[in-house]
């Protein structure tokens, strides 16, 4: 099988160029770091990894019936503002105010559901509006037991486990851009999904690759997560 | 640094917020004068001591109002906007001007 290259897709990561020597695996209609090395990052994973999840499916929608829509369509809700919900199908709901919702793909179907709720909504006369969010941010996932001590050295809030539980969300200032992140663990994994302007990204990844440094920190690819 | 309790998102550094000019109710467009008009889009009464005012929280970009004082800018209460705005507020458009046949 030939060797995948980013380039051979018209959806790229910002982050692309970065990820180089790495191994790729296809993600419907884009591409994803599969591996750095050859040797099993379930290790690093645990311990502490960044995984750049941006060409994963993401959508938001907005309005007071946003959540009797999404309800129709089969998405559990977090009954608060800044909560977030694991799916049955391993995407996630993050609720970001009383009445938005961002949706995240999940890795199993490679995000085919939510970019399919991007394509499917429609204008109606209640007050539901989509939120393209796959152009305006980059999304990438936090690994391991450092999590929270990374994010110290970033953001102003206390993202420690005893008052940012699971399924926690915070919308805040890191490294001095604006992030979203969201509590919710792979399996046992700890893991922060963390939101963050999409042309922002090579700053970011730097900025956070930059703190993981002490910790061991690396980045990698999906293969361990899956 | 200064924290500000954002009704959302809870005590956040005021480098996450953004200033959005006094809270002044709004008098009906299409009823009011232009003087009317022109007061509540250019004018601010700049009062010293305790004001309405809106923020926003830049990360989440909601907006909401705060009680300050302008003297100590003491930070006295802040609250959702839904706490005035009870209900929606619709805008009829004016029906467009004939445009003039050459």
């Amino acid at each position: 099988m030939a060797t995948l290259q980013a380039q051979d897709f018209l959806e790229r990561s910002p982050l692309y160029r970065r990820h180089a020597g790495a191994s790729l695996g296809r993600l419907g209609e884009s591409s994803i770091v599969a591996h750095y090395g050859e040797y099993d990052e379930s290790a690093q994973l645990q311990r502490c990894a960044l995984i750049d999840l941006t060409n994963l499916a993401r959508v938001g929608f907005r309005g007071a019936q946003a959540a009797e829509y999404l309800g129709g369509r089969g998405f559990a809700l977090p009954e608060a503002p800044n909560r977030a919900l694991t799916q049955g199908d391993g995407g996630h709901v993050a609720r970001l105010s009383q009445t938005e919702y961002l949706l995240l793909g999940s890795l199993r179907d490679a995000g085919s559901r939510i970019a399919g709720e991007e394509t499917a909504w429609q204008l109606g006369e209640g007050g539901n509006y989509l939120l393209p969010r796959q152009d305006s941010h980059a999304w990438l996932l936090l690994t391991g037991e450092h999590i929270a001590a990374v994010m110290a050295k970033l953001c102003g809030v206390d993202l420690s486990a005893g008052t940012f539980p699971v399924g926690a969300v915070a919308q805040t200032s890191a490294a001095r851009i604006n992030v979203i992140v969201v509590n919710l663990p792979e399996g046992e994994l700890p893991c922060f999904h963390i939101l963050c302007d999409r042309a922002s990204l090579d700053y970011f990844w730097g900025a956070l690759l930059d703190a993981m440094d002490e910790f061991g920190g690396k980045p990698a690819g999906i293969d361990a997560l899956l | 640094m200064k924290i500000m309790p954002c009704p959302l998102n809870g005590p956040r550094n005021i480098s996450e917020f953004t200033y959005g000019g006094e809270f002044k109710p709004m008098p009906d467009p299409a009823t009011c004068s232009d003087a009317e008009w022109a007061d509540y889009v250019f004018n601010s009464e700049n009062r010293a001591g305790v004001v309405v005012e809106w923020w926003m929280h830049n990360a989440s970009s909601y907006w909401f109002l705060a009680e300050r004082h302008t003297v100590t800018d003491e930070i006295i209460r802040t609250f959702d906007a839904k706490e005035i705005f009870t209900r929606r507020v619709d805008f009829i458009a004016k029906a467009p001007a004939r445009e003039a046949t050459v």
